[in-house]
């Protein structure tokens, strides 16, 4: 389990996190949705041990986080930003192969894991490409694929991935991809905790939901149940309908146009 | 994948092999040049001797004496300054994610040149104080202390909580060149004619003063620096993808960044104590690897090994020709052959969108 005890993170005397817990459960899809400024990056950055917090404790697996070095943490955990530039002409195959770097896995070893990871998101035709000259979905699955590398071992010991709003700047079909293929590897004893910008894939995806508002939990549980209108109404201070897909019973919402909502009055 | 792997990997090393190559024919051709003209097979004779490789003699004995006091010294300082100075701007560019930093923007050169110039010119009284040859050894060993104080001054002020802000230290960097600027031309202000001609001789480099008693005390650092970057080319890998990336899969970046910093910082604080200013070839080399080969630093670095000290070899065989029996500073012929070089090298990549 990846766990956040009691998180707060204070910058220039700010408090951006008050007292955040969460869990991370190996082989489930945990994602987290909030208005902006909620706290949510702040967060990853800790559960990521980039950021120290300035209350409160991260553990992996019962370890404590800061008792890992960054290659031991590299073995446990791996972390896919919004998006990532690639200074120089790395190809792609080369960019996926960084995420073995925490290994010390033979070449051969390295190299079977890549092409599986390079196959299974689907940038295997396009390996000798040089990664700059991508598109943004293709790049965002080659850095899906390098995070795969990464944790891809099979371990007594489960491992997990964090993202960072994967998604934010892709297409439809590319975001169903992208979640699709994260959703699939929770099998490999992976634990997946994702920010989640769309609250209807938020739902379709997750097994469990955490809102966030001004650094607090404001609710959390297994999706379906948290769920509702009146938290997602509380988080994220906008009226919306839910409804339920009538063939498969997913809920999903809509946002509803309310003349009060004051972030709708720009006009005036 | 196997194949492609490999092929790359084949590539790599015919790369290397062929600069090489190429660094042994241009060192033996070099040899062979200068007032007394060598033939290249005396030379190559010579050479195994001195290793022990090759019993016999048969060769000019006056040969042997040039070679060895004043041929072999200063090629050895030329093959281990280039390879320092390619070596070092190569693991810099990686390390700040930046094609255009050169080693003088962390303060180094800087550094070595204030130090130098405040020696040269202020500093002799000393000489009534000092033996001659602890005087003469005091310009290196100042020089390489300037360099390294600059650098760690821009490290320290760019630091905080242990974290290195890079866009606060390049602009550190900027600011203390400005300053050691101010202070070279204050003391060239107060500098008289001979004390001008020195200086001015100094920041254009000079490989002549190559002695295997210098290169006893600055070989261990040039090599010894040189080899430790090459241990950087994984993590410098990991560093294109940003330094949070690099954290993430297992880089301890700030380690990274003071070793680096540090390693390229003896490299060239060094070099400038031997030879002067030499521009360029930390800047121009890694570019030239890059651009003609591949971009993984597993092969940058030992390549720019290879080409800075190739580089440096063929200017120096120009130096030491085109004005014969004089000699042209060698900073004048690097930047002579360095910068069209460069322009060419941008103009083609501009071309193919790879900057």
């Amino acid at each position: 389990m990846y766990e956040a005890h009691q998180i707060t993170f204070r910058t220039l005397g700010r408090a951006i996190l008050h007292g955040v817990s969460l869990q991370v459960m190996p082989g489930a899809f945990t994602a987290i949705v909030g208005p902006n400024g909620a706290g949510k990056s702040t967060l990853l950055k800790v559960l990521a041990n980039e950021q120290r917090p300035s209350e409160g404790a991260v553990s992996i697996n019962g370890q404590d986080i800061s008792s890992y070095t960054p290659r031991e943490l590299a073995q446990v955990r791996a972390v896919l930003p919004q998006a990532t530039t690639v200074q120089f002409a790395f190809t792609v195959e080369q960019v996926v192969a960084l995420g073995r770097h925490g290994r010390r896995s033979s070449p051969a070893e390295d190299r079977a894991v890549c092409e599986a990871v390079m196959t299974l998101t689907g940038t295997l035709a396009f390996r000798e490409r040089q990664y700059q000259t991508l598109s943004g979905g293709e790049k965002q699955r080659v850095q899906l694929a390098r995070v795969l590398a990464q944790v891809w071992d099979e371990t007594v010991y489960p491992r997990y991935i964090l993202l960072d709003e994967p998604t934010s700047s892709l297409d439809i079909a590319q975001q169903q991809y992208i979640f699709n293929l994260a959703r699939a590897v929770c099998a490999r004893n992976i634990g997946v905790m994702a920010i989640v910008h769309d609250l209807n894939q938020a739902v379709q995806y997750a097994d469990t939901l955490y809102f966030l508002r001004d650094g607090l939990v404001t609710a959390h549980g297994p999706a379906g149940q948290v769920f509702t209108q009146r938290n997602i109404e509380e988080t994220f201070r906008c009226r919306v309908n839910l409804y339920r897909d009538p063939v498969t019973g997913h809920p999903y919402i809509i946002p509803a146009s309310d003349p009060a909502n004051r972030f709708v009055a720009v006009g005036k | 994948m196997n194949v492609a792997l490999s092929l790359r990997d084949l590539r790599a090393t015919v790369v290397l092999v062929g600069l090489g190559v190429s660094l042994l024919v241009a060192t033996i051709f070099s040899l062979t040049i200068g007032a007394v003209s060598i033939p290249a097979g005396d030379v190559v004779v010579i050479l195994l001797q001195k290793l022990g490789l090759f019993q016999g003699t048969a060769v000019d004995e006056m040969h042997a004496v040039v070679l060895s006091s004043i041929r072999i010294p200063r090629i050895a300082m030329t093959i281990l300054i280039g390879g320092a100075l390619g070596v070092s701007g190569a693991a810099l560019q990686g390390l700040f994610r930046n094609p255009l930093v050169e080693p003088s923007l962390i303060g180094v050169s800087g550094g070595s040149a204030s130090a130098v110039v405040i020696l040269i010119v202020f500093g002799g009284p000393l000489s009534v104080y000092l033996a001659p040859w602890v005087y003469d050894s005091l310009l290196p060993i100042v020089a390489f202390a300037g360099g390294l104080a600059a650098t760690f001054l821009v490290l320290r002020l760019s630091s905080e909580l242990g974290r290195t802000n890079v866009a606060v230290l390049i602009l550190t960097g900027v600011a203390l060149n400005a300053l050691s600027g101010a202070i070279i031309g204050l003391a060239i202000f107060y500098a008289d004619e001979n004390q001008l001609r020195t200086f001015t001789f100094w920041t254009l480099g000079d490989l002549g003063g190559a002695t295997w008693q210098k290169l006893g005390f600055a070989a261990p650092f040039l090599i010894g620096s040189t080899g430790a970057l090459l241990f950087f080319a994984r993590s410098l890998n990991a560093l294109a993808l940003g330094e949070a990336e690099a954290y993430h899969i297992g880089v301890d970046v700030e380690r990274t960044k003071k070793l680096v910093i540090l390693f390229s910082a003896l490299a060239v604080g060094v070099s400038v104590s031997l030879a002067g200013m030499i521009g360029f070839i930390g800047l121009v080399v890694p570019h030239f690897i890059r651009l003609s080969f591949q971009v993984d630093n597993r092969l940058v670095l030992p390549a720019s090994v290879f080409g800075g000290a190739l580089l440096l070899v063929l200017a120096d065989v120009v130096a030491r020709t085109v004005v014969a029996p004089s000699e042209l500073p060698i900073g004048v012929v690097t930047a002579f052959i360095g910068a069209p070089f460069f322009i060419a090298l941008l103009l083609n990549a501009k071309k193919k969108h790879e900057l």
